[in-house]
């Protein structure tokens, strides 16, 4: 997947994005960072196609998005977003079923079979009957993660998915992420803890005010003039013992 | 489905069933289950008269609208996803009976009239609806459709005042030929409405991850609304504006047998059917030889349930729908 110079900004606001070009190698977990109002989730949203470029395009295997018919799309693009989505209750199943209706027409009921091995290999077997309102924050976003799976997308994004989730789950989530990619699996995601970012990712987007600072892997990103100036506050980089290199911002 | 909502399925079955056998028997004439059976051997009896001229198409009419009231409301209320969304609240119903009165007024000769022409004011009532800034937030949605059930029932007042015939919304006085319309309308509305069911489970997803998973949200929306605007004004057509039986069913309806969709549509198809046969029986036999209108009975009973929904339940759970 790969941005040509695309530019996207909201009616009567200045945020927005300017001109950015780049890829998201295939199979590997690309992170977008930046500050507060950097246009990440702006991007996200480009990616699945819930804004169009304003200029520019927006490639997936060599075609621009919009080539994709909707439910071609929705075999190739999964999202998973932190925003609340859903207006009434639904058992996690039923959550489940819903990442498989880009392989069904709209009157066909999606057979349960294709529906079981997503919820146990998310583990929620036995909540599967169960209200997804009356479960964690981890187990919604498992859930939630378990429908985008079973859309079988090629491309997987994740809005800021660590946000809700206790350090034990952001372990466990990250893990999941690198082991999906390394199946082949291309993840594209939004992460507000820095230092998470570097460890997860084989490739980092820095992004500031609409535009692309710069890309590339985590070791050729990590340098403290940069960060700082990209992020407007001291940086310093310590090597923690069992940890490596961590990233600390330094008071004014 | 759950044994649980089976009970319940099994139930409302059980009072329709008991409430068609006594509105049989039940009216300004008592006719017992012996004479009922026996008159409807005899043809030139008063009684065969009685059973088989008026109280069964008011039966088959009362059905019929009932149920189709429900499904519409139960449609609404998802594709709004607003738990009191209904077409009587919203001003349909009341756009269709103004129109139907000024078809009657301006354009007698117009085949299939009283259909036709609430058809139209259903579709102008809900085209103000979803244009402009009504469906960004339920509180608004339902203060714009009170405000256009007011307006229409207003201007119904004042063409009504001087013209002869007034809608009265009562299923007295139903012919055969009024029955067999609402039947063939009702039954065609109906089984669309089981086989999209599942359409409006998917609006309980947000549009933009019903878009993600490639479902064309205006299409599903536009069908389903359509779809519970042509079962309300097809009552409205026939028998006149009826309301709160789109938000009191249902709302029980998710209550007893779940949150699905599957079965919150035919159980509410049941229920509606059986509410609406209850009011009406009700209605003609309180005050005999009087009788109280459907609508009025259903004011009556509907008006304090929307309150207590609203007072003690989880009210607004809908968001805005774009």
């Amino acid at each position: 997947m790969e941005c040509q110079r695309v530019s996207y900004h909201y009616p009567r606001q200045t945020q927005g994005l300017t001109d950015l070009t780049g890829i998201f190698p295939p199979g590997k977990v690309t992170t977008i960072i930046g500050p507060n109002g950097a246009g990440k989730s702006t991007l996200l949203k480009l990616l699945a196609r819930q804004l169009a470029p304003q200029t520019g395009q927006i490639l997936l295997n060599d075609h621009p998005l919009e080539q994709f018919a909707p439910k071609e799309f929705a075999q190739q693009i999964a999202m998973v977003t932190q925003h609340h989505q859903l207006y009434d209750e639904m058992t996690v199943r039923e959550v489940v079923a819903t990442g498989r209706l880009p392989y069904h027409g709209l009157l066909q009921a999606v057979p349960a079979a294709e529906v079981t091995p997503y919820v146990t290999a998310a583990g929620l077997t036995s909540l599967a009957d169960q209200m997804i309102q009356e479960l964690s924050g981890g187990q919604q976003q498992r859930a939630w993660l378990a429908a985008a799976l079973a859309q079988e997308p090629s491309v997987l994004l994740l809005d800021e998915p660590t946000t809700y989730l206790d350090v034990r789950y952001q372990q466990q989530l990250m893990t999941q992420m690198r082991r999906l990619a390394a199946k082949g699996l291309t993840v594209i995601q939004v992460l507000h803890d820095i230092n998470q970012a570097f460890r997860v990712s084989d490739w980092l987007w820095l992004l500031q005010e609409g535009r692309l600072v710069t890309t590339g892997t985590p070791d050729q990103l990590r340098d403290a003039d940069l960060l700082a100036q990209t992020f407007a506050t001291q940086v310093e980089i310590v090597d923690v013992p069992r940890l490596g290199p961590y990233i600390v911002q330094l008071p004014e | 489905m759950t044994t649980h909502a089976n009970w319940w399925y099994g139930g409302v079955l059980v009072l329709v069933v008991l409430t068609v056998l006594l509105a049989l028997m039940a009216g300004t004439v008592w006719i017992g289950p012996a004479q009922v059976l026996h008159a409807l051997g005899q043809p030139n009896s008063q009684a065969f008269v009685t059973v088989f001229s008026l109280r069964i198409p008011r039966i088959l009419s009362s059905l019929i609208c009932g149920g189709s009231l429900a499904v519409a409301g139960a449609l609404f209320q998802a594709v709004f996803r607003n738990p009191i969304a209904d077409p009587s609240i919203l001003g349909i119903s009341a756009a269709a009976d103004f129109f139907k009165l000024g078809g009657a007024m301006l354009l007698p000769w117009l085949p299939g009239r009283n259909w036709v022409m609430a058809m139209v004011g259903g579709l102008v009532a809900l085209a103000i609806l979803t244009s402009g800034r009504a469906l960004a937030n339920p509180y608004r949605l339902i203060i714009v459709g009170v405000a256009l059930d007011a307006t229409f029932v207003g201007l119904q007042q004042l063409l009504s005042s001087g013209a002869t015939t007034i809608s009265h919304s009562t299923f007295n006085g139903l012919t055969w030929g009024d029955t067999t319309t609402l039947l063939i309308l009702g039954v065609l509305g109906l089984a669309v409405a089981l086989v999209i069911a599942p359409w409006a489970n998917y609006l309980k997803l947000t549009d933009s991850a019903l878009q993600n998973v490639g479902v064309p949200v205006s299409v599903i929306r536009w069908s389903l609304l359509l779809l519970g605007m042509y079962l309300a004004v097809s009552v409205t057509a026939v028998v006149g504006a009826i309301p709160f039986v789109g938000i009191v069913i249902p709302n029980i309806a998710r209550r007893l047998v779940g949150h699905d969709y599957q079965t919150v549509l035919p159980f509410s198809m049941l229920a509606g059917a059986w509410l609406m046969l209850a009011a009406d029986t009700l209605g003609r036999t309180v005050i005999v030889p009087s009788e109280i209108s459907a609508a009025t009975m259903m004011a009556v009973i509907g008006g304090p349930f929307v309150i207590i929904l609203l007072q003690r339940g989880r009210g607004f759970h809908g968001m805005s729908t774009r």
